[in-house]
């Protein structure tokens, strides 16, 4: 890979344009799914079909809008952390095989989930820190008590097919090498329950991840204001809601290409293959929208009880009957 | 099924994305810097009644952690520790140490059996 190719995927394809342009499409489908199930219509008038609403309240938010402050709070360390947060997110999309200029390695999950997963939250944990308040306070306290057992359950969801499909393989625990083969755990009868235990872990440990209901309680409207992002305004609140749109598309494209295994049975350079990916991520997206309507929120020592159950618990059990069966 | 991978070293991966990862928070850096509204107003800080500790810290509350994670959600460990430790009754605080100590040295006494007769 030359200096030209690592440029073009960094910044314009998987990299931060593509990335930021499906960040906001997503945003448009959440709500606009979202709007739907409640009967209500959603955004409407900017742009056709009111596609380009994200966009307009992001760059309102970044150029109109001003920044309150208080004599405790740190910008400068809160934007640095949130745009730290943004590259590690736009890294971590090299190493999915959306990427044309493969750098996959054996092993290369492992950097993947550190990227997309461990840097964007502890990112958001210093920038909320940097802007304190009372609020800020109890948000954060709550988004470390949910982050002790959602972590642990998207990284064991995620593991197993990724150790299940690329055990026999001469790139162990490898994203490219998953996606081409996790289908087969699908059709294989003994691993089939394995793959729907992961499945049913990885829609509650994503909606945990990403703190949507019922797991909205560090960030709690009307309870605690706005939880640990209380004190952003203007541009540091359009970073944080980038930061949380591109974090909800990384996490459903891990799910889309380590679970359901991205353009499998097609390959990417079809038409066919692409249609799937599509499908596919709007199916993921779809889920974690209905869920996010259908719940209420559930207190504190509610959601940790239910991650551990419904979260945690199938994802560890996977992993002993995936263990069984890889060496059994 | 034609998606081909190629075998990289791990650390030239971990190298990649790093240097990917600088790249791109130097370009969001220089775009937000140009994008971003300058208008910043310092407003009084509202504490809903709290001591201004609450912001002072950089840090969260040890006591909003403990409530939220001891307290609430490992309840039976809590309760297990007041019910059984803390009752406020040195024989019971006794009893339950000299238990847990009790099993600890069978296993000890047990593993140096088990390591001499492998010997």
């Amino acid at each position: 890979m030359d200096v030209f190719q690592l440029l073009f995927a960094t910044l314009i394809f998987p990299g931060l344009v593509f990335l930021t342009a499906l960040s906001f499409l997503t945003q448009y489908l959440v709500r606009k799914l979202s709007a739907r199930m409640q009967r209500r219509m959603g955004p409407k008038y900017v742009g056709p079909v009111g596609i380009l609403q994200p966009v307009y309240d992001f760059l309102k938010l970044l150029r109109a809008k001003e920044l309150l402050k208080t004599r405790y709070s740190m910008i400068r360390a809160a934007e640095i952390s949130l745009l730290l947060g943004l590259s590690s997110l736009v890294a971590s999309m090299l190493l999915l095989p959306l990427n044309v200029y493969s750098v996959g390695s054996p092993y290369d999950f492992l950097i993947f989930f550190y990227m997309a997963s461990i840097w964007p939250i502890i990112m958001i944990i210093i920038a909320s820190l940097s802007m304190p308040g009372p609020y800020t306070s109890v948000g954060v306290s709550r988004l470390l008590s949910i982050l002790t057992v959602s972590e642990p359950a998207f990284f064991t969801g995620l593991l197993v097919p990724v150790a299940l499909a690329s055990f026999d393989t001469n790139a162990p625990l490898m994203i490219s090498a998953t996606a081409v083969r996790v289908v087969n755990l699908w059709m294989n009868p003994l691993t089939l329950p394995i793959m729907i235990l992961v499945t049913i872990s990885l829609i509650v440990a994503v909606q945990s991840k990403l703190m949507l209901p019922p797991f909205n309680i560090p960030e709690a409207e009307q309870e605690i204001i706005a939880g640990y992002e209380t004190e952003f305004s203007g541009p540091l609140l359009a970073l944080a809601i980038l930061l949380h749109d591109m974090d909800t598309v990384v996490s459903a494209l891990a799910i889309v290409y380590l679970v359901l295994g991205g353009p499998a049975p097609f390959s990417h350079a079809s038409i066919e293959g692409v249609l799937l990916v599509i499908l596919k991520y709007f199916l993921v997206i779809t889920v974690a929208t209905y869920v996010k309507n259908v719940f209420g929120r559930y207190r504190i020592d509610q959601a940790l009880v239910l991650l551990l159950k419904y979260g945690l618990m199938p994802a560890v059990i996977a992993g002993v009957l995936g263990s069984i069966y890889l060496y059994l | 099924m034609t998606h081909s991978y190629s075998l990289n070293d791990p650390l030239v991966t971990t190298i990649l994305v790093f240097t990917s990862m600088s790249v791109s928070f130097l370009v969001l850096l220089i775009i937000y810097q140009s994008l971003k509204s300058r208008v910043v107003r310092e407003t009084k800080i509202y504490l809903s009644g709290e001591p201004e500790e609450v912001v002072r810290e950089a840090s969260p509350s040890v006591g909003n952690l403990y409530w939220g994670f001891i307290k609430k959600f490992a309840r039976s460990i809590f309760n297990t520790l007041i019910n059984k430790v803390q009752t406020g009754s040195i024989h019971e605080w006794f009893s339950f140490i000299s238990s847990w100590l009790g099993i600890l040295i069978l296993l000890a006494v047990l593993m140096s059996i088990l390591y001499l007769l492998a010997r």
